[in-house]
């Protein structure tokens, strides 16, 4: 049957709509189709357990580690890390790049600065950062800062600087002083390119922290993948995917997706005008 | 004070006339912050080299050649994977873009293989290739596919459906809606793909170039760190800077901007 113009771009409407459970099983079921393909192939073509995995030896490995306990150890170490070099980024670069934004001059002259080192961010600094604070913790933090900060500040400049200047000028004549405008005009304002700073430094930094797992400690989610890979074991690899996918999509879309989006409804009309 | 303000009153005056000069002098005052804490030997000069040992790390690095090999060989790994992932990339996109079944049934997968991320395909990927150039290019090219895909999908998406039921009803075939609406419509959004696609395959060469390690930028960082060079690192890093600095400055951030003033009104 040909397609007639009418139903090729008929609008899409149906399922999103109906309750948030069916929407949630609409999400799902293409991954879970994906699983059972998995399970089929695997064992009718009897792919070499070294090659690729069964579903039910990663199923096994999965209880193994949590039984063990080695799993929570592994994701809570690489949590923390992100957590506490994503804290120290934050909160570091918000202020500086707001003190950066009040003059138009000073900022023309740092932005150059501040994208190049963002440039740099995350991975590039893995082997300093081994060479000054050793192998561990400590260089891995350094790395996830590294990556969160220079983008957030980037972007906070950018979000102050692009507040219109008619804004400004209003509230300073209508008697705002220094706190009400940074607390009324200048933060509200930078929020939405804050926010979106924060969820593209978090996603090199996560990369970032996989990466110096894999070189540079001896606990965490990437250490885990890359010692799997020593011994042949594919099942733990393939479930370290499956663990790290699991968790960005779920601080990605339930976090920051969120926050980008609510932010922007809240705050994107101080951008806009 | 006055010779600064006077100082500062020039520089303004320079960036005007020349606006190349704002992205060099910038730096003037970090490099020479950086020589002096390095000359007053606040921290020991083999971790922390002056900017006078860099250049001339950088000099004899580039004079025996190994700077610029390695350099080809990162460009050249970066330019095939970014190829390659355009050319999938973009097609699939649009399918999964205009095609509503496509897209429920690609977008959550396509979700999660993005969430993987890269460098965690490595290790299984070095089992299954093993410790070279496919490996080095798959990550590439997955890492680079998917901004590309999820951006073209929502560019296709951001086109008005007026304007495609519009060309059809004036007699345009399926194949012209997409030449001259569906793709125009979508391409700011394709070329932010690729920039985003670029950033991080690019991140990702460098982390797979440390750990794979035969040649490339990554692995001279990595070897130098190996063997506690800081300055080669350093070089490393400023090579990398600049080089990302420059296509990402003078050639992909002017591409967009140029295609969203030309095709940004469609999406309007």
């Amino acid at each position: 049957m040909p397609a007639t113009p009418s139903d090729k771009f008929r609008p899409r409407q149906w399922p999103r709509a109906i309750s948030p459970l069916v929407g949630a099983f609409v999400f799902v079921a293409p991954l879970l189709v994906l699983v059972a393909i998995w399970a089929i192939v695997v064992p009718v073509f009897h792919v070499n357990p070294r090659i690729f995995p069964s579903v039910g030896s990663v199923g096994r490995a999965a209880l193994d580690s949590i039984m063990d306990g080695s799993l929570f150890m592994h994701v809570g170490a690489s949590l923390l890390r992100v957590f506490v070099g994503t804290l120290i980024g934050i909160v570091t670069a918000v202020p500086l790049g707001i003190a950066m934004g009040i003059s138009s001059g000073i900022s023309a002259f740092l932005t150059p600065l501040l994208r190049f080192f963002s440039v740099l961010a995350g991975i590039a600094w893995i082997p300093i950062a081994t060479l000054w604070f050793g192998y561990g913790a400590g260089a891995i933090i350094f790395v996830i800062f590294n990556a969160v900060f220079f983008i957030v500040a980037y972007n906070t400049l950018l979000g102050v600087t692009t507040i219109p200047h008619a804004v400004r000028n209003a509230a300073a004549s209508l008697g705002a002083g220094r706190r009400a405008m940074l607390v009324e005009v200048l933060l509200p304002g930078a929020l939405p390119n804050i926010v979106t700073g924060i969820r593209t430094g978090l996603g090199f930094a996560w990369r970032a922290l996989i990466a110096a797992e894999m070189i540079a400690t001896n606990v965490g989610l990437g250490y885990m993948l890359f010692v799997a890979r020593d011994f042949y074991r594919t099942e733990v690899i393939v479930l370290g995917m499956i663990i790290i996918g699991l968790i960005w999509l779920l601080i990605d879309r339930l976090i920051l997706v969120r926050l980008e989006r609510s932010t922007i409804e809240r705050w994107g009309m101080v951008r806009r005008s | 004070m006055s010779i600064l303000l006077q100082g500062w009153s020039l520089y303004i005056r320079a960036t005007h006339r020349w606006p190349g000069v704002a992205a060099l002098i910038p730096f003037i005052p970090v490099v020479a912050v950086w020589a002096i804490i390095a000359e007053s030997g606040l921290f020991p000069r083999v971790f922390f080299p002056g900017p006078v040992d860099v250049v001339h790390s950088f000099v004899s690095l580039t004079y025996k050649g190994i700077l610029p090999d390695y350099l080809y060989d990162s460009l050249v790994r970066l330019a095939a994977g970014a190829s390659i992932g355009m050319l999938l990339g973009i097609p699939l996109g649009i399918w999964i873009g205009t095609n509503r079944i496509a897209h429920r049934i690609c977008w959550p997968v396509l979700l999660f293989f993005q969430a993987i991320g890269d460098i965690a395909w490595l290790p299984i990927l070095l089992i299954w290739f093993g410790f070279g150039l496919s490996t080095m290019t798959f990550v590439i090219v997955y890492t680079v596919l998917f901004p590309i895909v999820l951006n073209t999908v929502l560019g296709v998406e951001s086109v008005s459906r007026d304007l495609g039921r519009a060309a059809r009803s004036l007699g345009a075939s399926p194949a012209r809606v997409l030449w001259e609406v569906t793709l125009p419509g979508a391409l700011p959004n394709i070329i932010t793909g690729l920039r985003n696609g670029l950033g991080y395959g690019w991140r990702a060469l460098i982390a797979v170039e440390m750990i794979v390690g035969t040649s490339g930028i990554g692995f001279m960082m990595f070897d130098a760190r190996r063997a506690g060079s800081v300055v080669e690192i350093m070089v490393g890093m400023i090579v990398l800077g600049l080089l990302w600095y420059i296509v990402d400055g003078w050639i992909l951030a002017p591409i967009e901007r140029a295609t969203g003033r030309r095709w940004g009104l469609v999406t309007a």
